[in-house]
């Protein structure tokens, strides 16, 4: 691109300003709502910068009787979430990964598939399930529903983690003397952990993002979600807004230090390790 | 115990050995002497692949065909098969309006995205100044919880929020404009908050279909003296057509299925298919959520199906 200030140069950056701006508006808004007293929101008129700073609504948000319980069973539920997902999607991964191209194909298509299914399809039978196996409520009740939109998703980033080790290793492995599992263990393994790393905070970061199955197994305790989702319909719009900045924080801090590893090639299994 | 051993790439072996035909003395050995060598074998990998695929079994499958059973099951006496859940379901207007209002959000929410991702993935495509920092701010939704996407337009189309402020402040209107309501406005609504959550994926999508165009293409079509515009036409979008199918496909999908951003923003009073779903099964009326589950599945199926239909033909057509 040229240096001088054309009018396509200036419009240019006019529409990657604009763009900017709306993509980080609606956060900022939060923020400003969680900070603002109520002569700044509930009026006609809303002011479009915070004229009247407080932080009672953080204060209220942040008491530990309000925010632990709710924040620990996420962080129980997101973490159990990350690690079963990964115990039981690597090692099939590796298989399917070691699988002839055509039916490695086939398989990571139908892992795909299962995103067609609508959750709500599959939440309504586990919901009943769980009640009469008495999972409701329970920090395992929720890993468990969780890991059905994450295991297919884990798997399918890992196939592309272990399509990259180059197989040799194994094979000279084996050669030294090495079972396959030792093989596997010694070898395999500490190749594959840095994908095996984003792919469990991606797991992570779903858990913690999770509405649907929350709202459908949890009727005492409350995620974090859930609590945002509780206040917005109460219509307290401060305790709204505070609470969705607490879930969006450890989010977007994630997401942006993952930036190099969500591209495109994340959706279709390639991660770089 | 034995130490398994290696698996032996399958097929004949090394070129250097010609094969020779087994003696007709030594058969094949039978069936189950083989099944026990293939055991032998690959005993590990069963043992590897076998929990996920029993998860995928009983966790996804097993429901989904509960699901489709129930929908047929009376709720009454459990008579089976019926179509009285079906019966029951489109003769009420509010799924006749999660129905359309689906159909609506998907289509308004996929054309935005497609239009202001592509707008997006161009620019990025290009090098200037500064292109890091509008990569990060242009990413920075994929960073924040559906919910909260959901939870923060209340307050930008709330009666006194801030998009009826600034088309206040704009002169464009007078009285504020209640938008998370039924009709066109909610499904505007809804379609606006999803579209700001899901764009940067179908940016990096349409990103990497771009960076994989090859850059003799346009050096070619340059030498010919074709226009920017004429470039795009007929050189980057044909190649791009294999990207944007794969972010049309995942974004239907995923716009169908839309659930948080319609519960939190409008409730009730937008009913989308999998709340719809969600509010039966609230209500205590499994076997019609199972029915509208069903309808929903049904939807996406035909969905994907009639995209892959419509650009086969056109392809065969060109």
């Amino acid at each position: 691109m040229s240096t001088a200030w054309t009018p396509g140069r200036v419009g240019f950056y006019a529409l990657a300003a604009l763009f900017g701006l709306l993509a980080v508006a609606p956060l900022a808004i939060l923020l400003k709502v969680s900070l603002s007293g109520p002569e700044d929101v509930l009026v006609q008129h809303p002011p479009f910068w915070i004229w009247h700073p407080t932080t009672e609504h953080w204060a209220a948000v942040l008491k530990p009787e309000v925010i632990w319980p709710p924040l620990r069973k996420s962080l129980v539920v997101a973490t159990g979430t990350a690690v079963l997902a990964v115990v039981i999607a690597a090692p099939a991964a590796y298989v399917i990964a070691r699988l002839p191209r055509g039916w490695r194909y086939g398989v990571v298509l139908a892992l795909l598939f299962t995103r067609m299914f609508p959750e709500v399809i599959i939440a309504t039978p586990i919901a009943v399930t769980f009640l009469r196996a008495g999972l409701i409520d329970t920090d395992i009740g929720l890993i468990l529903a969780h890991l059905i939109r994450n295991l297919p998703f884990v798997a399918w980033i890992l196939v592309g983690t272990f399509e990259v080790i180059p197989r040799d290793l194994e094979e000279a492995s084996w050669v030294d003397g090495n079972g396959r599992l030792g093989t596997l263990w010694s070898v395999v393994l500490p190749l594959a952990l840095p994908g095996i790393a984003v792919a469990a905070i991606f797991a992570w970061l779903d858990s913690w993002n999770d509405l649907l199955y929350a709202i459908y197994l949890l009727l005492a305790e409350r995620t974090l979600p859930l609590m945002t989702y509780y206040f917005a319909n109460r219509g307290s719009v401060f305790d709204v807004a505070t609470f969705s900045v607490v879930l969006t924080v450890p989010v977007l801090v994630l997401t942006l230090l993952l930036q190099q590893y969500i591209r495109a090639g994340t959706l279709g299994g390639a991660v770089k390790g | 115990m034995e130490v398994s051993r290696p698996p032996v790439a399958p097929g004949p072996g090394p070129a250097a050995l010609p094969r020779v035909p087994p003696p007709l003395a030594a058969p094949r050995p039978a069936l189950p002497e083989r099944l026990r060598r293939g055991w032998r074998r690959h005993w590990l990998d069963v043992a590897l692949v076998v929990p996920l695929a029993a998860y995928i079994l009983g966790f996804t499958l097993l429901p989904v065909l509960q699901s489709i059973a129930l929908g047929f099951t009376a709720r009454f006496g459990g008579a089976f098969p019926t179509l009285a859940n079906y019966e029951d379901l489109f003769a009420r207007p509010d799924f006749g309006l999660a129905v359309l209002n689906t159909v609506g959000i998907t289509l308004i929410g996929v054309a935005l995205e497609l239009v202001v991702g592509l707008a997006i993935a161009l620019m990025l495509a290009r090098a200037f100044p500064l292109r890091g920092l509008f990569r990060t701010l242009v990413l920075v939704p994929m960073g924040v919880p559906t919910l909260v996407a959901g939870a923060a337009m209340l307050y930008i189309v709330g009666v006194n929020g801030y998009l009826n402020e600034l088309l206040f402040r704009l002169g464009l209107i007078d009285a504020p404009i209640y938008w998370p309501q039924s009709g066109p406005k909610g499904m505007f609504v809804i379609a606006l908050a999803d579209m700001w959550k899901t764009t940067p994926i179908v940016v990096l999508i349409l990103l990497a279909g771009l960076e994989a165009i090859p850059r003799d293409v346009y050096e070619a079509a340059s030498v010919d003296g074709a226009s920017a515009w004429r470039q795009f036409r007929d050189h980057t979008l044909p190649l791009l057509m294999p990207a944007i199918t794969m972010a049309v496909i995942l974004r239907a999908i995923d716009a169908f299925r839309i659930f948080d951003i319609a519960l939190v923003l409008a409730g009730r009073s937008v009913p989308v298919m999998s709340t719809f779903v969600y509010f039966e099964y609230f209500f205590g009326n499994l076997n019609t959520a199972a029915g509208a589950a069903t309808v929903l599945l049904l939807m996406i199926v035909v969905f994907v199906a009639g995209y892959f239909w419509l650009v086969e033909r056109r392809r065969e057509a060109v």
